[in-house]
C-alpha cells in the first residue's frame, strides 16, 4: 500500500502561515503547501538554478513597464494552497503587495526529476485556481511546455486540468498572454 | 495515468506534542502521528464503539490490576509515530508518576470495520517496526480475530517490519495473550 492511501490531514492557508510564523517550519524547511498537504520541495541542480536565472532575464526583457516577476516567492494561489513557483509574474510593483499575490498572470516552474509532478500535480492545481498560462522549462527534453485554458477534469488530482499544451522546441517561439507583443526564443530559457 | 504524489513533510513526536500543546489543531480532531504523517481518524460506528467497550472488559479482566488498559490514549511507538490504538495493554500498575505515554506494549488492539487495509498493512508494519510482539484486529466485517505475532524484518512492508505468524479465530474459539498466560478470552465475548 502506497502512503497515498493513508488520509492525512490537510492544512489551510491560514494555519500553515501560522505555522511558519510561530516557528514550527523555519527557513530550513523547504516546503511548499499544495492542496492541503505540506510538501517537500526537491533540491535544485545547477541546471535548475542557471534556468530560473535564464528565465528572469527573458521574462522581465518582453514585460511591459505595470508587471514584475516573483522569483520563488509564495503566492496566495487559493484557501490551501501557497506554492512557491519558480517565477510568477504578477500585476504591479513589489510594494504593491501587503500579502502574498494571489493572481500571477503566468507562473513558470523549471522541472527536470520533477518533471511528473509539474506536469499532473501542480498543473492541476494551477488550472484549478484558474491561472491563464503556465509554462514547464522541461530541462528532460529541452522544449517549453506552454500550458493555457483551464477547465474542469474529473480525471487530474485536484479537477482541473489545462486543455491546450504546446510542446516548444529551442528555435520556436512564445509570446505570453500577458505581453502580447512580445516574442521569446525558447533557447533563452534553456541552459 | 499514474498519478505522481509530492513528498510530505513529516513530523516528529516530539514536534507533535508541541503542535498539541500550542493548540494547532482544532478540538475536535481525531488525529495520529503515523511515521511521521498526520493521519485522521476515520469516525466510528456503534459496533466499533461497542467492540472497543467488550474489549476493554475482557483484557482488563484477562491482565488484572498490574496491568494498564487504555482505550484510544496515546503510546509513544517511536521517534515519528504516536498513535492512539483502540485498546493497548502496558506494564503497570497505574500510579501518579506512570509515564503519561507508554513506549512498552505488551498488546495492541485495533477494531477494524472501514479501516482493515490500513490496519493490516501499514499499521501492522508500524507496530512490527515498533516490536510490539503481539498486534489483534478485530475484523467486525469478516466476524474474526486476526492475532498477529513475531515481528521480524520484511522488506516488502510499508515500514519494513511485518508479523511473521497471522491466526484468525472466530467467534467459537478462544484466545491467550502472549503476556497473560493464564487467561483465556472467548472471542464471542469480544464480538459486539
Amino acid at each position: 500500500m502506497s502512503e497515498s492511501a493513508v488520509r492525512t490531514r490537510r492544512w489551510t492557508r491560514v494555519e500553515y502561515d501560522k505555522l511558519i510564523e510561530t516557528g514550527f517550519l523555519g527557513p530550513g524547511d523547504k516546503i511548499e503547501l499544495l492542496g492541503g498537504q505540506l510538501c517537500v520541495s526537491e533540491p535544485q541542480n545547477n541546471p535548475h538554478a542557471t534556468a530560473i536565472s535564464l528565465g528572469l532575464e527573458a521574462i522581465r526583457h518582453a514585460l511591459a513597464p505595470g508587471w514584475h516577476v516573483r522569483v520563488q516567492l509564495p503566492i496566495a494561489l487559493d484557501d490551501e494552497s501557497e506554492p512557491e513557483p519558480d517565477l510568477a509574474v504578477v500585476s504591479g510593483g513589489p510594494r504593491d503587495y501587503a500579502d502574498h499575490p494571489s493572481r500571477p498572470a503566468l507562473v513558470v516552474e523549471v522541472a527536470d526529476s520533477s518533471l511528473a509532478l509539474d506536469r499532473e500535480h501542480k498543473g492541476s492545481l494551477y488550472a484549478r485556481a484558474r491561472l491563464p498560462e503556465y509554462w514547464i522549462v522541461n530541462l528532460v527534453d529541452r522544449v517549453l511546455e506552454v500550458h493555457r485554458e483551464s477547465g474542469p477534469d474529473a480525471g487530474a488530482p485536484y479537477g482541473w486540468a489545462y486543455r491546450v499544451v504546446l510542446t516548444l522546441g529551442p528555435d520556436e517561439h512564445v509570446t505570453p498572454l500577458a505581453a502580447p507583443s512580445a516574442r521569446l526564443l525558447v533557447a533563452d530559457f534553456l541552459p | 495515468m499514474q498519478t505522481t504524489y509530492p513528498r510530505t513533510r513529516r513530523w516528529t513526536r516530539a514536534e507533535y506534542d508541541r503542535l498539541i500543546d500550542k493548540g494547532v489543531f482544532q478540538p475536535d480532531e481525531r488525529l495520529e502521528l503515523l511515521a511521521g504523517h498526520l493521519v485522521v481518524r476515520e469516525p466510528q460506528g456503534d459496533p466499533h464503539t461497542l467492540a472497543i467497550e467488550l474489549a476493554n472488559e475482557a483484557l482488563r479482566t484477562a491482565f488484572g490490576p498490574e496491568w494498564r488498559v487504555r482505550v484510544q490514549l496515546p503510546i509513544a511507538l517511536d521517534d515519528e509515530s504516536e498513535p492512539e490504538p483502540d485498546v493497548s495493554v502496558a506494564p503497570g500498575p497505574l500510579r501518579e508518576d506512570s509515564e503519561a505515554k507508554p513506549s512498552r506494549l505488551v498488546l495492541v488492539v485495533e477494531i477494524a470495520q472501514s479501516s482493515l487495509t490500513l490496519d493490516r498493512e501499514y499499521k501492522a508494519s508500524l507496530y512490527a517496526r515498533a516490536r510490539v510482539p503481539e498486534y489483534w484486529i478485530l475484523n467486525l466485517g469478516d466476524r474474526v480475530l486476526e492475532v498477529y505475532r513475531e515481528p521480524h524484518p520484511d522488506a516488502s512492508a510499508p515500514h519494513g517490519w511485518a508479523y511473521r505468524s497471522r491466526q484468525d479465530l472466530a467467534a467459537g474459539e478462544h484466545v491467550t495473550p502472549l503476556a497473560a498466560p493464564t487467561a483465556r478470552i472467548a472471542v464471542a465475548e469480544l464480538l459486539p
